[in-house]
């Protein structure tokens, strides 16, 4: 397909996935690959991008390359235009997938990375508003992108795009207007999502609406022993206490820190000599002694 | 310019692994280079293959080389991260700008005159190395070379126009809790830097993970680093600018 305005050319390989309002596919054009966006209604479809190349503009202080890479309409067969943007394309596992397949000792650097890049964002004055697994694509050592844009929403406003349980309304934890908090209480839904799904499911089926509350995440946190020890961590999270998502990204280093230096502990307390073998070897020792005794008596 | 550079002749057998570990370190904007030492026969499949993990998930350089290899091989990774890091920067501003795919794509002309600049930026730019160094009881035999390959690399680090600095830490340290130890602090000197003959401890254990996450943590006390922004001032240290040498436990 051609596009109208630009003149590009581009060659649809396979579809990423559908959205709400459009689908993603999977382009060449000439010998580099992109996703691209088809949307459905024009208007919508430039918001997004309008919010890709404000954050690209934001981006580019920072010395990053740029997301947003065309924006135009293609005329199909029929006449109809299909508004478009193209984009730089990533690659990658959604969070859930990549945690089940590299093990959850990776949480503390895909954290790490995610909190830098929303703090990017909430630093540009959007608020990513629609966090889920299947937004945050990893790639090799746990780099992390963030696709589908469609949420993003200014501070202040109502937030546009959402998914139920990784929304703070719905845990009557906060109000549904864009605000960093809104994307730290998402992130921590990100973990409870990724390494115990079945249970937060389970929950948010049977609580009532009215019953349900931060307490039930809470609880789910602390028993779960791969989140255990960012107990503190999640629980600031779900209820909005960090000064700025900075302060958020020190404490998850800080919390991820002492949890390495725990595990390690309790590591080398197992690799010590258990007791009751030592035990053994006191017996075995003094037999010995016994025996020779024994000998030395007896000749 | 930050780098970790790991020098070891083995796999990792205590503690989270060192690829995590790695990871982590170019999350905060420091690559970690790691060279493998083998004299007699191999290093395994299994730790060649750790090896070049760890370096790919810290960004960085990894090879497998001799102890007599040791010294060029420091001063090349050494180079190359410094260049590699400066490349990526200025073909990321060509293409925003221009966009080009590399430096390559432009006019000889203007060619020159980037990678002049990139020439410049590579000899004056803050580099500081933290050299963390495997001392199990297998590394015995070839400790000699790899402190004289440090002297080396401190040596010619010291001739460049811009500000380097380099660490020098050991592992494994004195328990679970303290997996690494300082053996000299940030320095421009290549007098200062320790004799790790003495320092070998005989064990078995190599927790590298908890080693490279230490290395980092001293990275972040001396450097006050905040999301890959390194302090302007010059930290305050023990070592700096006296002339004694204190043993500080990371």
């Amino acid at each position: 397909m051609t596009g109208k305005w630009n003149g590009k050319k581009y060659k649809l390989e396979r579809l990423l996935g559908i959205g709400a309002n459009g689908q993603v596919y999977l382009a060449t054009i000439g010998r580099s690959v992109c996703a691209l966006k088809l949307g459905l209604e024009a208007s919508e479809l430039q918001g997004e991008a309008n919010v890709l190349a404000s954050l690209d503009r934001a981006q580019r202080a920072r010395g990053k390359p740029p997301f947003l890479l065309d924006v135009d309409d293609y005329t199909q067969e029929d006449g109809r235009d299909v508004p478009f943007y193209s984009m730089r394309y990533i690659p990658g596992l959604p969070l859930a997938p990549y945690l089940k397949r590299h093990g959850s000792q990776w949480i503390g650097v895909i954290g790490h990375r995610l909190l830098e890049r929303l703090a990017e964002l909430h630093e540009a004055g959007w608020v990513f508003s629609d966090l889920k697994s299947d937004n945050v694509l990893v790639h090799d050592y746990g780099r992390v992108e963030l696709v589908d844009y469609g949420g993003v929403t200014a501070i202040g406003r109502s937030v546009r795009q959402f998914t139920e349980i990784y929304d703070r309304g719905y845990w009557a934890a906060g109000s549904r207007t864009a605000d960093e908090a809104y994307d730290w209480f998402a992130f921590a839904m990100l973990w409870l999502h990724a390494t115990d799904g079945k249970r937060l499911m389970m929950l948010s089926r049977t609580r009532l609406p009215q019953d349900r509350g931060i307490e039930d995440l809470q609880r789910l946190v602390r028993t779960n022993p791969k989140l255990r020890p960012l107990t503190e961590w999640m629980d600031r999270a779900f209820h909005g206490q960090f000064e700025n998502t900075r302060e958020a990204l020190q404490q998850w280093r800080l919390a991820n820190r002492s949890k390495s230096t725990a595990a390690a502990a309790a590591q080398s307390g197992q690799s010590q000599v258990p007791g009751w073998m030592a035990g053994l070897l006191f017996i075995s020792a003094s037999l010995c002694v016994l025996l020779i005794a024994v000998w030395v008596f007896q000749s | 310019m930050n780098q970790i550079l790991l020098i070891t002749d083995g796999c990792s057998n205590v503690g989270d692994s060192p690829v995590t570990a790695a990871a982590q370190a170019l999350a905060e904007g420091i690559s970690v280079n790691v060279i493998g030492v083998v004299d007699d026969g191999t290093i395994g499949e299994h730790g060649a293959r750790e090896i070049a993990e760890i370096a790919k998930a810290g960004g960085g350089m990894s090879r497998i080389v001799s102890s007599r290899q040791l010294s060029r091989t420091m001063q090349m990774m050494t180079r190359m991260t410094v260049a590699g890091t400066i490349r990526q920067a200025v073909n990321l501003e060509l293409k925003q700008l221009f966009g080009l795919e590399s430096v390559g794509e432009l006019p000889p002309s203007k060619r020159a005159e980037v990678v002049r600049v990139m020439d410049e930026l590579e000899e004056t730019s803050e580099l500081r190395v933290a050299l963390l160094i495997d001392t199990s009881a297998s590394m015995k035999p070839k400790l000699h070379a790899v402190e004289e390959a440090v002297r080396d690399l401190a040596l010619s680090l010291k001739a460049r126009t811009g500000r380097s600095l380099v660490a020098v830490l050991h592992y494994p340290g004195v328990n679970s809790r303290i997996p690494c130890i300082l053996d000299c602090a940030w320095t421009t000197d290549a007098n200062r830097l320790p004799h790790l003959y003495a320092r070998l401890r005989m064990q078995g254990a190599t927790p590298t993970g908890p080693a490279i996450l230490a290395a980092v943590d001293y990275y972040r006390e001396t450097c006050g680093m905040i999301n890959k922004e390194v302090a302007e001032t010059p930290p305050k240290l023990a070592g700096d600018s006296s002339g004694v040498r204190s043993d500080y436990v990371v």
